[in-house]
């Protein structure tokens, strides 16, 4: 139990006035000589059971009434907020609200979500509790900015529900910051959040950081998490995988490839009609959902010969999560793929111009050129999707283009160079080259993602079958896709926030490996590297909610909406956009499909030396998380009155006249 | 009578002037020495026919009844009743808590005056007067006499008698009725603080000698009412343990006990045929012997 006014409870002591009367009073005796003895001692004997315990009875009540005063007056709240308010009104409160797709999920047997409850809730909650200062951070922006009170939640746009993921450490940053920049007072920090796995990043390095940093704060904060971890017993989810526009002999056909993933301990077999929206016309069909997911490849939608450009959605029936129920997607022909080669080495230069060259179906348009590191200069970058590099890594100039070709979301593949040098870049250098009589075999490989992964049939590819016959060594930080017997990586992928950069540690010519002769594996790789490169490149874009390309020109405007939002806040709701000459369409992350939760115990390690207080909600609830019950005491109060007087009560009238 | 000795405190001139013509009667035959105002178990000279009787050889001759002798043929003796005078023994409680009161009177001094008044208008009537002081037991006896300066004895006692030890009530009042001569009236002034069961025997025991009893049992207004407000520190003018009491905790209690006490007496006394008056101290002691006198006047005559 908390208290709105709890330095009233310093009253408290005044329980102890009606023991101190009594003793004051029995201090107080009169001393008299008396006769009738034997009356006060039959008296006494007479003393038990009830007539003892009335005396107490009347202590009690007494001291009951002054205690429920005091407890009203304090103005309690009931609820689970372990000392809520203990040090009264906060002076800032700063509220971080969780918009992800996952706070849509609604409670069974409600229409309301998870985020609308948190939100009554905490209007409702802090509105009782009050403080001078009320500063919102919601997922979406990341930024604090003051409301007017905790009952502008409600209805504040900013505060309604998105399709971008949450970055809770980021959102916890952004209070902590604020927090030192205006050194507010008391700080309370309340946290609306569902406790999805990604949304938390539970083991970023940047918790730890975090906790510090609170932890130094001179005024201190006090963290209450209102947490909605319940997950639906049954919720689906559609995502379309791929979406291709191709010819056919009698007009053209969208190809749409889509996955239906379940949550819950379900493994009921149902069939579930998607709907199929192109451009306002609609298709359904029925699939069949066995386990937890089923994919549907390249269902085939007839379209207009003309129409090369347009949009489309992907529906489900509406279930407990209605932000995972739909998915925009948009078509284009696809965009040239260009691909550059620079390359030292003829026979390594030779594979991969040809794998680059070699378009996997008639719909694409492949290129591949051969350059020079002195005409990288000359290079249409922004024509380019995929750099194949077999050269001493570049510096200088050449470093910063291929850079800001990575940071506009172009993948690059280096190939080490016979000579390695010292040059680094992305943080990776290359070592010496390690040859020997045998070729080594690759050990381990990714299959389930990134460039090595199974083919759309679900066949592995061929790594297994490639035959090293020298290798480079690398030396950064990256992550092995493939590694060779012994340890040393075959392929490694190099973190960036966009675009993607690898390295191969060894290159496609005939003796250095079988990459060439056994192509597969280069042409899937070329290939996949070039299907990632030029998604940046073509008109129509899918894009997660939340994460803005800086290439995209600007305003959005909307040609469906899936959210209603502020239009400034269009790259976080999903639908389809129109920016420029592009067509957008914005969906959630694929990371919020997921529905694992961070488990209690982590949460509460989070946190750990901090002022943290947690309470589970559910979406729908009715009760509030706080309520005053000062009547409760009042009544008390009132009741112990009434009962004091009842056995305070003179017993009927003395005998009178006990003389005769 | 008071010429040669200071005057008693305890006896109001007023009072006895007033009630010296009020006679003190015996309820029962009293067996005396000397005529007197009561009635006799024994038959005697009075005026009041008693019955006739059959001539025996040897009696007085002048006492036959010719008149019966001539309507039955029979010789009747008549026979009247005699007049005596009697005893009356004053028993005074001079325990310690006989010293209570609470109105500027203790109970000892409310049971002087009824005493010394009583004793005198006995004393006035030609009927011996005796005083027996009882506490832990019986501290002082005076028994009945019936000249004046027997009755200066007691009058001397009781300004001597002081509150005092505890009370042994109830064997004061057996020894007593096994020492007075049958058939005397024993007037007892005690607050009777003890067992009723145990007065209950005493009472039986003095009408199995044939004592006309009397008791004032002397009570104190605030005793009766229990009217304390603070906490009060009870000590025990008996020298018993004393008690600490919150008096609106055990009033209800006390005037039970009290209640339960003074029911049971009453019972008592009705099958004891005692002659029984409750004082409250604060009222008049005039009144309360003039009540007491009437009563006894009313009741004059049960042989």
């Amino acid at each position: 139990m908390s208290f709105l006014q709890p330095w009233l409870l310093a009253g408290l002591p005044l329980v102890a006035l009606p023991i101190i009367i009594h003793l004051v009073n029995q201090r107080r005796f009169q001393t008299i000589q008396w006769a009738a003895m034997m009356f006060l001692l039959a008296a006494r004997r007479m003393a038990r059971g009830y007539s003892r315990l009335r005396q107490w009875l009347i202590m009690l009540f007494r001291t009951l009434a002054i205690a429920g005063l005091v407890f009203a007056v304090s103005r309690p709240l009931a609820s689970g907020w372990l000392g809520l308010a203990a040090g009264g009104r906060a002076d800032t409160t700063i509220i971080l609200l969780d918009r992800s797709p996952s706070m849509q999920e609604r409670g069974s047997g409600t229409g309301e979500s998870k985020l609308e409850t948190g939100r009554k809730q905490l209007a409702q909650t802090l509105q009782t509790i009050g403080s001078d200062r009320w500063v919102l951070v919601e997922s979406a922006m990341n930024e604090p900015y003051e409301l007017d009170s905790a009952a502008a939640l409600l209805n504040l746009p900013a505060a309604g529900p998105a399709s971008a993921a949450a970055d809770l450490p980021a959102m916890l940053r952004a209070a902590h910051d604020y927090i030192r920049r205006n050194r507010p007072g008391r700080t309370e920090i309340w946290i609306c959040s569902d406790l999805r796995a990604n949304d938390w990043d539970a083991e970023s390095g940047r918790w730890a950081t975090l906790r510090e940093a609170f932890l130094e704060l001179p005024q201190g904060a006090r963290i209450h998490l209102l947490a909605y971890p319940q997950a639906a017993t049954s919720n689906i989810a559609v995502r379309v995988t791929d979406v291709r526009r191709q010819a056919t002999s009698d007009g053209a056909e969208l190809l749409v490839s889509l996955s239906l993933s379940r949550e819950g301990d379900s493994e009921e077999k149902i069939s579930l009609p998607v709907q199929f929206d192109i451009e306002g016309a609609r298709s359904v069909v029925n699939v069949e959902l066995v386990g937890s997911k089923t994919e549907l490849k390249n269902h085939q939608i007839p379209i207009e010969r003309s129409r090369e450009r347009g949009w489309g959605r992907v529906s489900i029936p509406a279930d407990a999560n209605p932000a995972d129920d739909d998915f925009y997607f948009v078509f284009d022909n696809p965009p040239p793929r260009r691909t550059i080669v620079v390359a030292e080495d003829a026979q390594a230069q030779r594979p991969l111009q040809l794998a680059a060259d070699v378009a996997p179906d008639p719909a694409f348009q492949c290129s591949a050129e051969v350059v020079t590191e002195d005409q990288l200069s000359s290079v249409e970058w922004d024509q380019i999707a995929l750099l194949l590099w077999q050269a001493p890594l570049p510096t200088g100039a050449d470093a910063e283009l291929v850079q800001s070709f990575v940071d506009r979301g172009g993948v690059v593949a280096f190939f080490p160079p016979r000579n390695p040098g010292d040059e680094e870049l992305f943080g990776v250098q290359w070592q010496t080259w390690v040859t020997g009589n045998e070729h080594v075999a690759v050990e381990t490989w990714r299959s389930d993602e990134d460039m090595l992964s199974r083919t759309l049939s679900g066949a592995a590819l061929p790594v297994g079958q490639l035959e090293i016959g020298g290798h480079c060594g690398m030396k950064g930080e990256f992550t092995p896709l493939a590694t060779l017997r012994g340890g040393g990586p075959l392929l490694a992928r190099v973190p960036t926030k966009r675009g993607g950069v690898y390295f191969w540690a060894t290159t496609p010519a005939p003796a250095d490996s079988t990459l060439a002769t056994s192509g597969v594996v280069l042409y899937a790789f070329v290939q996949r590297a070039l299907a990632a490169g030029s998604a940046v490149l073509g008109k129509a874009r899918q894009l997660d909610a939340g994460e803005p390309d800086g290439d995209i020109p600007t305003p959005w405007n909307a040609v469906t909406e899936g959210d209603q939002g502020l239009s400034t806040e269009a790259s976080f709701h999903r639908g389809v956009y129109t920016a420029g000459d592009r067509l957008l369409a914005v969906n959630r992350p694929a990371a919020e499909d997921g529905a694992s939760v961070v488990a209690d115990a982590r949460v509460a390690e989070l946190f750990h030396d901090l002022n943290f207080a947690r309470v589970d909600d559910a979406a729908g609830n009715l009760r509030s998380l706080i309520q005053e019950i000062w009547r409760i005491f009042l009544a008390t109060m009132l009741i112990a009155l009434v009962l004091e007087a009842v056995l305070c009560l003179p017993k009927a009238a003395r005998a009178a006249g006990a003389t005769s | 009578m008071f010429s040669d000795r200071h005057p008693r405190r305890f006896l109001d001139a007023q009072v006895l002037s007033r009630l010296v013509g009020m006679p003190l009667f015996a309820r029962r035959p009293m067996q005396g020495s000397v005529s007197g105002r009561h009635a006799s178990p024994h038959r005697g000279a009075s005026v009041e026919f008693a019955e006739y009787r059959k001539y025996v050889p040897g009696d007085d001759l002048r006492r036959l009844d010719w008149r019966a002798y001539g309507r039955s043929d029979r010789f009747y003796v008549k026979e009247f009743e005699a007049d005596t005078n009697l005893r009356c023994c004053l028993v005074v409680d001079t325990s310690g808590s006989m010293g209570f009161g609470s109105q500027g009177v203790t109970k000892i001094d409310y049971a002087r005056r009824i005493a010394g008044t009583l004793g005198y208008l006995a004393s006035q009537q030609g009927d011996a007067v005796g005083l027996a002081c009882v506490a832990g037991g019986i501290l002082r006896n005076l028994p009945p006499r019936r000249n004046a300066p027997h009755l200066r004895l007691v009058l001397d006692l009781l300004e001597e008698i002081e509150p005092k030890g505890e009370t042994q009530l109830a064997p004061a009042l057996h020894e007593l009725a096994e020492t007075i001569r049958q058939r005397a009236l024993v007037i007892i002034l005690s607050d009777l603080f003890i067992e009723p069961a145990l007065l209950n025997e005493c009472f039986q025991h003095l009408r199995f000698r044939r004592h006309d009893v009397a008791v004032f049992h002397l009570l104190d207004p605030l005793e009766l009412d229990f009217n304390f407000r603070r906490p009060m520190r009870f000590l025990d003018m008996e020298g018993g343990p004393s008690i600490f009491a919150e008096p609106n905790d055990i009033g209800d209690r006390y005037t039970k006990a009290l209640h339960q006490y003074l029911d049971q007496l009453r019972g008592f006394v009705l099958e004891s045929a005692i002659d029984y008056q409750r004082i409250s101290l604060d009222q008049s002691y005039e009144q309360v012997l003039i009540r007491f006198l009437v009563s006894r006047a009313q009741s004059k005559g049960l042989r």
